[in-house]
Parts: C-alpha cells; sequence; structure tokens
C-alpha cells in the first residue's frame, strides 16, 4: 500500500485516510486499505468491538482488502449515498471493495446493526485478506467463538457478533484468510451485532439487496437538499455525515463517533466526543432548516427539550445519546492511544462546567424555527422562557466559555454576546407567543445591561476590536458569530474591526485560524487550527456583504477536506493533516451554514413578520 | 368482589401514583411523563397529549385496580400490605415488560432500531425505563408502591 506522508495511527495511517460507515446508530471508521479500526456497539457510544485506532492491535480491528502488495487507485462514496467504494490495483487487476452499515432496519427481521462489505474483481482473479480480530471494551476482553454454517460467532455475555461469509470461507478470529476473489463472482461478508436479544444471520445476497435498498433512500434524501445551493456536493456530503452522525432513536447529534483522537499528535489533548453538545444540536437546526429539511431540524429541537427536562432551566454542558448525564470523564489503562498520544479516555470532564453560550445557540435555534414559520408548543416555549430568565439571572457570573477552558472561569465575552441572543431572540419569540409584561422587560432591561457592559469592558478601543474575555488582550475565534446576532449593525466598525483582527492576529496560514492564540489554556503542547471558525469567518465576511472572499475562503477550505469530504475538528497548519475526534458534527454543520451563508449574502434577505409566523401550525 | 370500591378507590389510587411520578418529575428525577407517553398514542401537540394521556392512563389504573380487587376477593382479605406486594408485582411488570415493548406499538416513539426514515419523537424509555433517568426505576417502584398500599388501604376500610 502507498501510504500519505503523515503517519500516526495503525500502520500509519493518518486520521483524515479513515472514511465514515454508519447507520445513524453507530458508525465505524476504516482505513484505505479496508480495516475498520474503529466500531462501537450497539451505538455511538458503546464499548467498540474494534478499537485498534487508538488502542492498537490488541484493541481489535477487521480488516477485507488485498492480501499483498497493492496501490490505490479510487476512494469515494458512491454519489450522494452512504456506501463507500475503495478501489486497488493488484497485479495488473482490480479490486473494489464496497462497504456500507444499513440504516433502516426497522419493521423487518433484521439486527439493529448490520455492516455490509463485497470484494469484486476486475480482469482477473485477486488474493485477498480476512483480517477478523474483535476485542470487546476497555479490557480488549476475547470472544468466545463457536462456528455454525457460513457464519463465526463471537460472543461476550449478552453481546454476539456475528460474521457470516460465503460458503468457501471460514474465518477464524485473530488470524488472517486469504480467499481468491474472481471476477463475476463477489465475496460478501455480512457482520451482524445483537446484544440482549437472538442474533439474526442475514444471507449475503440479501444484505446486499438491503445496502442498494439503503442507497436509493439515501439519493431521495439528498435529492430533496435545495437545489440552488452554492457548493452542493460538499455540502450534501456534510449533511450525510451530520445526518449518519444523529442517533435516530433519540434524534441526538453525537459530536463525533470517536473517543482520543489527538489535537496534539503525541499529547493528552485526547478526549471522548461519542456525547452530544446542545450547541451542535442547535446550529445542526438552522442547517437542516437551511437546505429544507425539517424533520431533522425538528428532531434536534425535541432532542433538546427531551434531554434539558431534568435540569431544566440549568442547560448541561452536554449530554449521553438519551439526554442523561455523561458519565465521569476517566482514562483507559493500556490503551496506546492514537500515534501514542495518551491518555485514551472516556466521559468528559467539560459536563460539570457553566457555559453561558449554550442558552445563545439554544433559544436562536428555536428563533429560527418561529422566523420559518413555525409556532412553539406552549411546553417549548415554556422551556424557552426559562432558559432565557436564568441568562437573565446570570449573565454576570464569570463561565467556561465555548472552548470549555479546564481552569478557572472568565467572563468570557462570547459568552456575554450569546447570553445578549437568548434575550433578544427570546424577546423577538414573544412577539408572536404569550409573555408577561414584567418578564418582557426584566428581559430587555438585562440585554441591554449585557450590550452596554460588554462595549465597554470587552471591548479594546485601541485596535477596534472585541476581545476573548475581559481586561485580556487575547483574541477568541468564537467572536465571529457577532454578525449573525444582531448587537452591533452589519456595518458597524465594531463588527468589521473585530472579523479583520481575528482574521489576521488568529491566522494560522490559508483559510486556517487558531481558535485563540495557541498556548493559552493550560494544557501541555500545542494544538492546531480549528476548522469550524474558519467556516464561522466564511459566514461572517457573506453576512457583511464580502461576498467574493467568503467565496474564495470557503473553495479553499473545500480543498483541505478529506479525501472523502470529511472534515476532523482541527488541522495542522504546517501538513494539513486532519486533527481532533473525526468526523466532526460541528465542523460540517458549521461547512453548511457558510454555503448558506453565501447563498444568502447573494439573495435578498426575507423575514416571515410575526402575524404569518402566528398563522402557521404549532408543531415544535 | 367489591365493585364499588374497585370503581372509586381505582381512580383514587392512579390519581395518588400519577401525583408522585409527576412531584419526581417537578424535582428532576425522571424524564418519565406517563400522561405525555400515553397521550401522544393520539396527538404530537405535548399539551393536549397531557390531558388526554391523563384519562388514558386513568383508564388504565382502573384496569389494574380490576386485578388487584379480584386478588384481594380471591384471598378475602385487603390489607395494605398485600396491596404493597401487588404493586411490587404491578412495577416489575411494567418496567421490564409493558415500557419496553411500547415502542412495537406507539406511532409516535422511536425504538432503539430506529433509522433515518423514523419519523417518531419520542425516545423509546428501554429496559427499566433508564433512558429516562437513571432514577426513573426507583421513581417507578415507589410510585406503584403507593399504588397498592393505596388500594390495599382503601378496600381494606370497607
Amino acid at each position: 500500500m502507498r501510504r500519505p506522508s503523515m503517519t500516526g495511527g495503525p500502520a500509519g495511517a493518518p486520521i483524515g485516510s479513515y472514511g465514515l460507515l454508519g447507520d445513524t446508530r453507530t458508525a465505524a471508521l476504516v482505513s484505505d486499505d479496508g480495516a475498520i479500526d474503529w466500531l462501537c456497539v450497539p451505538r455511538f457510544d458503546g464499548e467498540p468491538i474494534f478499537g485498534r485506532l487508538v488502542g492498537g492491535a490488541p484493541a481489535g480491528t477487521f480488516r477485507l482488502g488485498p492480501a499483498g502488495p497493492a496501490t490505490l487507485v479510487k476512494r469515494q462514496y458512491r454519489r450522494h449515498t452512504a456506501t463507500l467504494e475503495t478501489t486497488w490495483a493488484v497485479g495488473g487487476h482490480r479490486l473494489t471493495l464496497a462497504e456500507a452499515m444499513v440504516a433502516e432496519v426497522g419493521g423487518r427481521l433484521l439486527p439493529a446493526t448490520l455492516l455490509v462489505r463485497r470484494l469484486t474483481a476486475e480482469t482477473g482473479p485477486v488474493d485477498a485478506v480476512v483480517e477478523f480480530d474483535p476485542r470487546l471494551g476497555a479490557e480488549h476482553r476475547l470472544p468466545r467463538v463457536r462456528h455454525r454454517r457460513r457464519a463465526v460467532v463471537c460472543e461476550w455475555g449478552s453481546l454476539a457478533v456475528s460474521l457470516g461469509c460465503p460458503p468457501e470461507l471460514t474465518v477464524e478470529p485473530g488470524r488472517p484468510t486469504l480467499v481468491t476473489v474472481v471476477p463475476g463472482r463477489p465475496v460478501t461478508l455480512v457482520l451482524a451485532v445483537a446484544r440482549h436479544e437472538p442474533l439474526v444471520h442475514v444471507d449475503p445476497a440479501a444484505a446486499w439487496d438491503l445496502v442498494l435498498d439503503d442507497e436509493t433512500r439515501w439519493r431521495a434524501w439528498s435529492a430533496e437538499v435545495d437545489q440552488s445551493l452554492p457548493f452542493r456536493e460538499p455540502v450534501v456530503r456534510s449533511l450525510l455525515t451530520l445526518r449518519l452522525l444523529t442517533y435516530s432513536p433519540s434524534q441526538a447529534p453525537v459530536a463525533a463517533p470517536t473517543t482520543s483522537l489527538p489535537e496534539d499528535p503525541g499529547g493528552v489533548r485526547n478526549w471522548d466526543y461519542r456525547y452530544v453538545w446542545p450547541r451542535d444540536a442547535s446550529i445542526g437546526i438552522a442547517a437542516f432548516l437551511g437546505v429544507g429539511k425539517i424533520h431533522e431540524a425538528r428532531g434536534f429541537l425535541a432532542w433538546l427539550l427531551h434531554a434539558s427536562r431534568l435540569q431544566r432551566p440549568r442547560l448541561p454542558v452536554l449530554f449521553t445519546l438519551y439526554g442523561r448525564h455523561a458519565p465521569r470523564e476517566r482514562d483507559l489503562a493500556g490503551w496506546s492511544g492514537y500515534a501514542g498520544s495518551v491518555p485514551v479516555r472516556t466521559g468528559n470532564g467539560a459536563a460539570e462546567q457553566h457555559q453561558l453560550d449554550g442558552y445563545g445557540w439554544v433559544v436562536d435555534a428555536a428563533w429560527v424555527l418561529v422566523q420559518a414559520g413555525h409556532r412553539l408548543y406552549a411546553e417549548t416555549w415554556r422551556a424557552v422562557r426559562g432558559f432565557a430568565d436564568l441568562v437573565a439571572r446570570r449573565w454576570r457570573e464569570p463561565d467556561a466559555g465555548i472552548w470549555e477552558i479546564r481552569g478557572d472561569a472568565a467572563h468570557h465575552v462570547h459568552s456575554k454576546l450569546m447570553g445578549w441572543l437568548a434575550l433578544d431572540r427570546a424577546l423577538r419569540i414573544a412577539d408572536t407567543h404569550r409573555l408577561p409584561r414584567r418578564q418582557r422587560q426584566r428581559w430587555q432591561r438585562e440585554r441591554d445591561a449585557i450590550a452596554a457592559e460588554v462595549r465597554v469592558r470587552g471591548f479594546d478601543p485601541a485596535r477596534g476590536t472585541y476581545v476573548r474575555s475581559y481586561g485580556s488582550s487575547d483574541l477568541d475565534a468564537a467572536l465571529l458569530v457577532l454578525p449573525l446576532l444582531g448587537i452591533d449593525d452589519l456595518e458597524s466598525p465594531r463588527v468589521h474591526g473585530t472579523i479583520d483582527a481575528v482574521r489576521d492576529e488568529l491566522s494560522a496560514g490559508g483559510p486556517l485560524l487558531y481558535r485563540y492564540p495557541p498556548g493559552r489554556d493550560g494544557l501541555p503542547g500545542t494544538e492546531g487550527a480549528f476548522l469550524p471558525c474558519s467556516f464561522w469567518l466564511v459566514q461572517a465576511l457573506a453576512r457583511i456583504g464580502r461576498h467574493t472572499e467568503a467565496t474564495e475562503l470557503f473553495q479553499s477550505l473545500l480543498e483541505h477536506a478529506s479525501p472523502l469530504g470529511l472534515y476532523a475538528e482541527e488541522m495542522d497548519p504546517a501538513t494539513g493533516a486532519h486533527l481532533g475526534n473525526y468526523p466532526q458534527t460541528l465542523t460540517h454543520a458549521a461547512l453548511i451554514q457558510a454555503a448558506l451563508a453565501i447563498r444568502d449574502a447573494g439573495q435578498p434577505r426575507h423575514h416571515p413578520t410575526p402575524a404569518v409566523a402566528a398563522e402557521h401550525r404549532p408543531d415544535h | 368482589m367489591d365493585w364499588a370500591g374497585w370503581a372509586l378507590f381505582g381512580l383514587l389510587a392512579t390519581t395518588a401514583l400519577t401525583a408522585v411520578m409527576i412531584a419526581a418529575q417537578l424535582a428532576g428525577l425522571t424524564r418519565l411523563d406517563l400522561p405525555l407517553v400515553l397521550g401522544t398514542l393520539t396527538t404530537a401537540d405535548p399539551d393536549r397529549a397531557r390531558v388526554a394521556g391523563f384519562f388514558i392512563h386513568l383508564a388504565a389504573g382502573q384496569g389494574f385496580a380490576l386485578g388487584y380487587a379480584a386478588t384481594f376477593a380471591l384471598v378475602h382479605r385487603a390489607t395494605w400490605w398485600l396491596g404493597g406486594l401487588l404493586g411490587a408485582l404491578h412495577v416489575v411488570v411494567a418496567l421490564s415488560v409493558l415500557l419496553p415493548l411500547l415502542p412495537g406499538v406507539h406511532p409516535r416513539m422511536a425504538s432503539h432500531r430506529a433509522g433515518p426514515a423514523s419519523t417518531a419523537a419520542l425516545e423509546p424509555p428501554g429496559l427499566f425505563a433508564l433512558n429516562y433517568g437513571i432514577q426513573t426505576p426507583a421513581v417507578t417502584v415507589v410510585a406503584h408502591l403507593v399504588y397498592g398500599v393505596v388500594l390495599g388501604l382503601l378496600l381494606q376500610a370497607r
């Protein structure tokens, strides 16, 4: 195999070389040599059965690919689907691996997790290898193995995994098995997972038909996306990625399907992202709504309301897929980490933080729906009022900020601005929803107080820019949301000054930005450029009328995507290597919003009047 | 069989059970909202669903009370502790059988197998309804013990 220059993970695979397979309940990462090095079951936040990505060889893998030397010829998703195709040149012949997870299993006798991998050969027979080595969880537990007709079954108590094979193939877990793929006779392997229920074995041919059915559904889903979108192809790939990372049973968007892919290879900046941040869901609402995907936008809001029910009006920083408290952060002993990046962590310590900005994102998402003509259910409006009340009560307190710095809390300017946003959008919603006069007056008073304070304590008049926190001279790329808020006019020097200052002072080269000056977070090591910030810059530029600049920047960012159009959270500015958990919901949602901003910059803006909004049926 | 007692006290016991559940919800102990879960069988609007669900729950509670009353009649005694025992049995069935089976019949509840085409909005409760909060089983046990004890006490008093 030819490998790109940047090495790090298993067999030297860069993070950006991995492809995503998903069924909207869990996801697998597959390298360009055909190795599934990450798969948690039965959900995104379950235990890994293939964990080599961050656990090394003892954590298990499932490789299906050429047995000997091969050259990667082509790797792509089938257009507007979740099926991944990888083609290698092997000794004058070609070997293609097509693979997908089956998303629609409802209403039929099928396992909840079903992964189908099919090898085909062209022009001549090709030797391929199957390396099937499942290990469960933090301890890399070996399974109890039994063979049944046409399948090998691996069991760990209530969890069972079966690998269905063609009759001529007998796979032994942990040992490579050779198979010759002949043109016209594909070899299909079917991985089925069962937890707390009997295994369902699916015939390989029938399983492949299920993949084709899913492809038809994904194409139909993609066809519904606004045809007038600029950069439609990468936006559709981002939408598909966002949908694949949304846990269908609860409609919760997982931040990323992985844990502990490093922001600093070899360093300690390794976090577990298999949880759900209300911020991501809120941005996702606007992204899906902007392309006409109403059902997905509604699903995110429904999840937000359900998940936050227990602690309302407090909005936790993150939840599990089912809206529970995220488990306590702990290090996994014995896990070697990606490129030696330890510790490998599960759980997330940020769950305990107070972050004021979260309220702004969520209330703004509700406003986006109202603005689009949807009336809120009384219960939803009660929740929004509760969030606004909390902001009005607590905005004067320091918080951890959007970047979840694990030191002392501070008066983050971005947080204050998002607090302003929460109150402002709640007031706008109140134009069409019932609100007591005293409550309205209190929100107006506190909103105006935030604006007044931030303009004095959070603004550096000498440089003409808002700053990261009161009394600091550092900048913060999160301030790029400024033109979206409305606290200052779009023509205001404050807005333009902040955008230009962030672009100049936090530039990581090319279209890339650091989120804050490197090294100012109290952690050892460095980190890469933060990709969502670059897309926020595109959005900001488009919003203030610098359309050409925004378009050029966006195009440049598209060139930084992985070969499959995926993005991690961060990028090494020197090498262009993707860093951090992958693929990342926030980055893809920001990409979609940037494209929408470019589209909207070329169109007259239209906001439904309150009267129009009030006429629509309540559905949130 | 005390038909009049069943008719009146079934309603009272179900109201007590509902009150415990709502109190626990308000205290932030659980997201299990039985009127909402049952009412969304008929409508997607949460506020209307709660009203419909309250009455559906009353009717269901009345049905279960029939079993309690029949058992009391069968053993010729109605006591608080016997009611509590039946409540314990009742809650085991509710948490381990009825709630986990609900996604199979509920039009607005997703199952753990839901895919992208699912338009269901309610999360599945899962085994012991743990998806609605880790304290949900404890709250549900207490509510059903209250239900059984109330029925036992009231029918004993007659």
